[in-house]
């Protein structure tokens, strides 16, 4: 017995070892990456992790190293990857993490130690309201509320007038909620029914069937990737005919590979990217996002692509962009360095992104505008743009 | 909620209910017969559906890399047995049985494209891909210790359902795969759909239930088995092995977890960690029934799908809070009407 | 001595490994510490009391929860919340633990698995509680005015707090409550009849785990400054669970080192296993899981009796010191009748074990029951002492009637007895066995072990103890592990158990069995001594010779009823007795 185990603690021991000693040469930017590749939010937090090995290496002749950690969708080992970072790796900024509890564990980390952080989550509170902390916060992922606002402009142009909810009881799902019917309300769109659910339940008849019993004009299914299915599969046989809304969360491959016919006909509001191929010349971000489409499906097979990689891609974008600027006040590894990288990414302006045109200001940390989103309906087992 | 919402929520949870009965049969059998509480009884839920899923997908199932791994692990322990007993006559049977199987069963599915099979052919495949674990699970990780107190067995239990989990991600990766439907028929009741796979599930768990009720009451396996669960001691002296009784209860157990898996993923998305809220649902009935009592069990099973088919339509972001705690009623009533009695370790 | 070096090198590492480690290592180490608080609770509860929870992240979230909440939205002193989150985690735990303690040891993890994840879902689901995305800016801890914000800070708190609760915890099993909790293990029947209340115990113990585990939370809380449902799962439970385990369950270090391997092992594995599979994942659960399973197999007492045996204990023996005798009860008039048996019948179903059994015991005499096996002996000792009642019929001990109370009651009363399967705790002492006996003897609790305030009581009860095993010949086997002694000695200990008990009516079960002839005569030699001073004797005995050269009175059994009652000579020459013993003569 104690021999394997004294081996395996030598081992551990001289790795831990290893690890200190192999940190990253002087000059080099490090930046530090925690998403959340398992656990509940792996299908979001996977293509972001795949995305980064798809950034340059190289920007403006500094070397770019990115040092990618998983946190299991669990703040605690969020915490654990930033301080990590921060004081192993000595990064001059942080990238994530893919989930709203997570970043705003990790939030106290950056702020306390001085380091600019880019978070991937949905949610607005990460960047709102503005405050000490969120100074050092940015984020690229369209808020909530951006896609919230294009269900809901679809509904007013199309008079659909009341609708039910069901999402994810977690974090998604609620971030979804709240920002919805905060928008539902001023534009006076009733609310039937609030309903919840777990992301591994077999069964949500109750739930639809309580919705279909308040004879919504159309439903919104709060959910991401392919647990996203079951519920538009359960309207369809309970015999549901209107309108049904998904979320972003759901643009994966999985999700038409699980949903197939069932889930025909959803709308949903996605970035740009998604849709790029079938965008007008003149959109304003087209070509980026078709680099980063055909970067990322090059390296992970056709169709693969989703939005949540997107999002990680425009961090990488953020950074690439803010780095001349921050070179030519310090040195990178510097206290001074993250302040520059800091103040150059908040100054951003007219950056085209895969999924939008970032303008960046000392009061909107995140920095899209409506172009950032359009409505995309599942049509033959793909994405359509609608226009 | 009018009728027809109450009728179709009770079909929903007679649904349910269905397969958490027949889980809840296979745990009280476990414990019965092995006292282990079968924690991993759910992961074989889980690893029937995908199995059949990656088969259906052309997929090699990575439950086969398992299969003839923990069969090769089994040989080993089994021959180092043979070899320090002197029983050299053992090994080619054993070597036949757990290693030689699989590899047929990993040629078969390289020779043949699996996806191009019928569908009950697929069925039969996944199944005999999974059942084999559950008595490979027990004479690896169970039979080693069956002498110990329920509760080293029961973390054991955990710590196997812990590291099934963990290959399940590896397998089967972390999104969800749904199977077609054996059946297309669905039959109108007013407004809604009931579909064919849905009564196929509940006659499917009650003939499997009858089936079980056969077993026990008409074989000789199945009285063997109901002999060690009334007395372990006594079956031994009787020449019931304790070792044989233990493997046919988990083979019997992992059959019903595999199949019920097959049952229900037509019908849901089944993910690598789907299993371990369904088995503990199964469990919430088995322990309505004490642990010991069949019928109650299942009835209690039954009465766990209902509460959650009528929960998700009442408070849908609080049904897992309902349903495992009417467990505390249950544990309140329980602890008041039985009498404790020593349990010798 | 080298242990106590190593352990003072360890509190010196402690102290200085802060202001000498990466940033990274000290936050690791927060969260060791912090695991291994919770890990503490489940080593008493797991380790020593033989019961088990995966629920303890439940209760690390109650406590997180409730400062979290109280802190934010009220603006409570987060000293203040530390006590609310107590008070709710004791009420938590006393409810939980009196619904299922009362049955077997398997429901108590059931319960807790299926509670684990009822408050899981709860927090996620509470508005108040800021739902599953959390609550933010919990505020810091501050110490007399000083703010605990950096982790380095927080270390000296969480490490001290770890501290304290280790040696508190030590205290607590290193005294009379401790004993009995420690007597759990070994199943209930035995603490029982010495007068332990084991349902209180058991429900103590969880409910002492449950407050380390809110401590845990409410430090964590305040580490963190932020908190949501994940890190409360019931995943992070089983965690604890295996943290304890692989530690070493019986050992207060053991839940530290179990924390610290595991967590460095999940922080290695983390980085090197998604190379191995090619893959990210969270894989590290399957060496966990594989690693259980192993130690349960080959090492059920974790990995710290291992490292233990790297630093060999010292040779020193404890010494028991001087102490004011307990004081005695006062035996009743010799010759007066101590337990009288009327009527007595057990049934088992339809099994009649005794049927209407009549005896009584007098003080100042032996009294044997004797009889072929199986004739119902051991069941009529089992429905005297309480341990098994009598289905009717009546029992009365010094003039009232027992046979409706428990056993601890009954033993409260004077009445002490050895079992015929011996049941001594193998690992413990045999001071410590015996010191059992003495444990109604006492009334300090398990508050007064932790703080030490009971070394007076403690050290009179361990001279009552020792003097009990001098008087039986056991002196010198006194600090050896019961389980290492002869069957034949761990019988004689269990009369000194019994005897530190300062009982008016012993009963003993088979107590020569397995005796050489010299230890025969000792011990035969003892229990006239003990008839001589007033107490009254009940024997169940097979050796005939033994018997009959002992006893005053004999009553012989057989088929559940008394066949024959009388001096021993007269016994010797009834027919009837002949007849059961001899097969009859034809």
């Amino acid at each position: 017995m104690p021999k394997p185990f004294r081996r395996t603690l030598v081992a551990a021991l001289i790795s831990a070892v290893a690890a200190t000693a192999a940190s990253t040469a002087l000059a080099d930017i490090n930046i530090g990456v925690s998403v959340s590749a398992t656990g509940p939010a792996a299908s979001l937090g996977i293509p972001e992790k795949n995305t980064f090995a798809l950034l340059p290496q190289t920007v403006a002749g500094q070397k770019v190293n990115y040092i990618v950690l998983d946190d299991a969708t669990d703040p605690t080992a969020a915490t654990k990857n930033i301080k990590k970072l921060i004081s192993e790796n000595k990064v001059d900024l942080v990238v994530g993490s893919t989930t709203t509890p997570n970043s705003l564990a990790m939030m106290d980390v950056a702020a306390e130690n001085e380091t600019p952080m880019i978070s991937l989550a949905g949610s607005a509170i990460v960047v709102e309201p503005m405050d000490a902390k969120r100074y050092w916060v940015f984020k690229t992922a369209q808020n909530d509320a951006h896609m919230a606002t294009a269900i809901v402009e679809y509904m007013t142009s199309h008079n659909l007038q009341s609708i039910a909810f069901i999402g994810f009881a977690d974090a998604y799902g609620e971030g979804w909620y709240k920002e919805f019917a905060k928008i539902a309300e001023a534009r006076k769109i009733r609310i039937v029914a609030s309903e919840r659910y777990q992301r591994n339940d077999t069964s949500v008849t109750g739930q639809i069937l309580k919705m279909i019993a308040a004879k919504p004009d159309a439903v919104l299914i709060g959910a991401a990737g392919t647990p996203a299915v079951l519920p538009q599969k359960s309207l369809k046989e309970k015999g549901y005919k209107g309108v049904i809304f998904q979320t972003h969360g759901v643009a994966n491959a999985d999700f038409l590979r699980v949903g197939g016919k069932d889930v025909e006909g959803a709308l949903l509001p996605v970035g740009p990217m998604m849709v790029a191929a079938q965008l007008p010349d003149s959109y304003p971000n087209k070509k980026v996002a078709l680099d980063y489409v055909s970067k990322y499906e090059t390296a992970h097979g056709k169709g693969s692509v989703s939005a949540f990689g997107g999002h990680a891609w425009d961090a990488g974008l953020l950074i690439n962009h803010a780095i001349p600027q921050a070179l030519k006040k310090a040195q990178p590894g510097s206290k001074e360095f993250r302040k520059a990288l800091r103040d150059a990414i908040e100054t951003t302006q007219n950056l085209p992104a895969a999924h939008g045109v970032f303008n960046l200001s000392a009061q909107d940390h995140q920095g899209f505008d409506q172009r950032a989103r359009v409505m995309a309906k599942i049509e033959g087992g793909s994405w359509k743009l609608v226009k | 909620m009018d009728l027809q919402i109450a009728l179709l929520l009770g079909q929903d949870g007679i649904t349910n209910g269905a397969i958490y009965a027949l889980l809840a049969l296979a745990l009280v059998l476990v414990f019965a017969v092995t006292r282990v509480i079968f924690i991993p009884q759910g992961e074989f839920v889980a690893y029937g559906a995908l199995t059949l899923a990656s088969l259906q997908a052309g997929k090699l199932p990575g439950t086969l890399w398992l299969l003839l791994g923990l069969g090769a692990a089994v040989a080993l322990v089994e021959i180092a047995l043979a070899l320090r007993t002197r029983q050299m006559r053992r090994i080619p049977s054993i070597l036949l049985l757990n290693c030689g199987i699989p590899l047929l069963l990993g040629g078969i599915l390289f020779a043949i494209p699996p996806a191009t099979l019928p569908l009950a052919v697929q069925v039969v495949l996944a199944l005999m891909l999974v059942v084999p674990l559950g008595p490979m699970v027990y004479r690896l990780a169970f039979q080693p210790i069956a002498e110990a107190s329920v509760l080293v067995l029961l973390i054991v239990s955990i710590a196997v359902h812990v590291t099934l989990i963990g290959l399940g991600l590896l397998f089967f990766g972390a999104e969800g795969s749904r199977t077609p439907a054996f059946t297309d028929m669905s039959f109108e009741i007013g407004d809604a759909l009931l579909q064919g796979q849905t009564v196929l599930v509940v006659v499917a768990s009650a003939v499997l239930i009858v089936a079980l009720y056969f077993f026990f009451e008409r074989t000789i396996y199945g009285k063997a088995l109901r002999a060690t669960a009334m007395n372990r001691t006594g079956a031994r002296l009787m020449g019931i092995s304790a070792t044989m009784a233990g493997k046919l209860s988990f083979t019997l157990a992992t059959l019903i977890g595999a199949f019920s898996g097959v049952l229900i993923s037509p019908i849901t998305t089944i993910y690598y960690d789907s299993g371990f809220l369904i088995g503990l649902k199964g469990f919430v009935g088995a322990i309505v029934g004490g642990l010991a009592s069949y019928p109650v069990a299942a009835a209690g099973a039954v009465l766990v799908g209902l509460l959650e088919a009528y929960s998700s339509f009442w408070a849908s972001a609080y049904k897992e809070v309902i349903v495992f705690t009417m467990i505390i009623p249950v544990l309140l009533w329980r602890s008041l009407t039985t009498r404790h009695v020593e349990e010798e370790e | 001595m080298i242990r106590m070096k190593f352990l003072l090198a360890f509190i010196a590492a402690l102290a200085v490994g802060p202001l000498l480690l990466p940033e990274f290592y000290v936050t690791l180490l927060n969260y060791i510490g912090l695991y291994a608080i919770v890990a503490l609770g489940l080593v008493l509860l797991t380790g020593v009391g033989g019961l088990t929870s995966f629920g303890q992240a439940a209760f690390v979230g109650l406590g997180a929860y409730t400062t979290a909440y109280l802190t934010t939205v009220h603006g409570v002193s987060p000293w203040l919340t530390l006590l609310a989150g107590l008070a709710i985690t004791a009420a938590v735990a006393l409810f939980l633990g009196s619904i299922t303690l009362r049955m077997g040891g398997h429901y108590l993890p059931l319960g807790t698995i299926a509670w684990g994840i009822s408050l899981y879902f709860l927090f996620g689901n509470v508005d108040f509680l800021g739902g599953h995305t959390g609550i933010t800016g919990v505020p810091a801890l501050s110490l007399f005015g000083f703010e605990l914000k950096s982790g380095r800070e927080f270390y000296y708190l969480i490490w001290a707090v770890l501290l304290v609760i280790v040696l508190a915890t030590r205290n607590l099993l290193d005294s009379r409550e401790g004993r009995a909790i420690r007597a759990l293990k070994g199943g209930t029947l035995m603490a029982e009849a010495m007068g332990v209340n084991t349902p209180r115990s058991k429900i103590v113990i969880f409910t002492v785990a449950a407050l380390y585990a809110c401590l845990s939370g409410w430090l964590y809380a305040h580490l963190q400054r932020f908190v949501n449902p994940t890190p409360f799962a019931i995943a992070q439970g089983i965690e604890y669970l295996f943290m304890a385990v692989i530690g070493g369950v019986a050992h207060v270090w053991g839940a530290i080192l179990g924390a610290g391997l595991i967590t460095i092992l999940k922080q290695w594995l983390q980085d090197w296993l998604p190379r191995v599979f090619g893959q990210s994942g969270n894989f590290e659960v399957i060496v966990f899981g594989l690693l259980m399973i192993f130690v349960l197999h080959r090492a059920r007492e974790g990995l710290w009796p291992i490292v233990l045996r790297l630093f060999p204990a010292q040779n020193a023996r404890p010494r028991v010191a001087d102490a004011e005798p307990l004081p005695r009860r006062s035996l009743p008039e010799r010759g007066s009748v101590v337990l009288e048996v009327r009527d007595a019948t057990k049934r088992f179903g339809g099994l009649v074990a005794n049927n209407a059994m009549n005896l009584s015991v007098r003080a100042g005499e032996v009294m044997a029951l004797i009889g072929p096996n199986g004739a119902g002996k051991s069941t009529m000792f089992n429905g005297i002492s309480g341990v098994d009642p009598v289905t009717s019929g009546a029992v009365s001990f010094r003039g009232e009637r027992i046979e409706t109370l428990a056993a601890r009651d009954i033993a409260r009363r004077g009445m002490s007895r050895t079992f015929q399967h011996v049941r001594l705790l193998p690992t413990m002492s045999v001071l410590e066995n015996v010191a059992i006996g003495a444990h109604l003897r006492g009334q300090r609790n398990f508050v007064h072990a932790a703080l030490r305030t009971e070394r007076v009581e403690e050290a009179r009860l361990l001279h009552e103890a020792a003097l009990q095993i001098e008087r039986c010949g056991l002196a010198e086997h006194m600090y050896d592990a019961a389980g290492n002694l002869p069957l034949g000695k761990q019988r004689i200990v269990e009369i000194a158990r019994a005897l530190a008990a300062d009982p008016c009516l012993l009963l003993l079960d088979e107590p020569a069995a397995g005796l050489r002839y010299l230890e025969k005569q000792a011990l035969g030699d003892l229990l006239r001594r003990l008839r001589d001073d007033g107490m009254a004797i009940l024997l169940v005995e097979h050796d005939m010779d033994f018997v009959m050269g002992l006893a005053d009175r004999v009553v012989v059994m057989e088929f559940g009823e008394k066949l024959a009652e009388g001096l021993p000579e007269e016994v010797q020459r009834n027919p009837a007795v002949l007849e059961a013993y001899l097969g009859g003569v034809e």
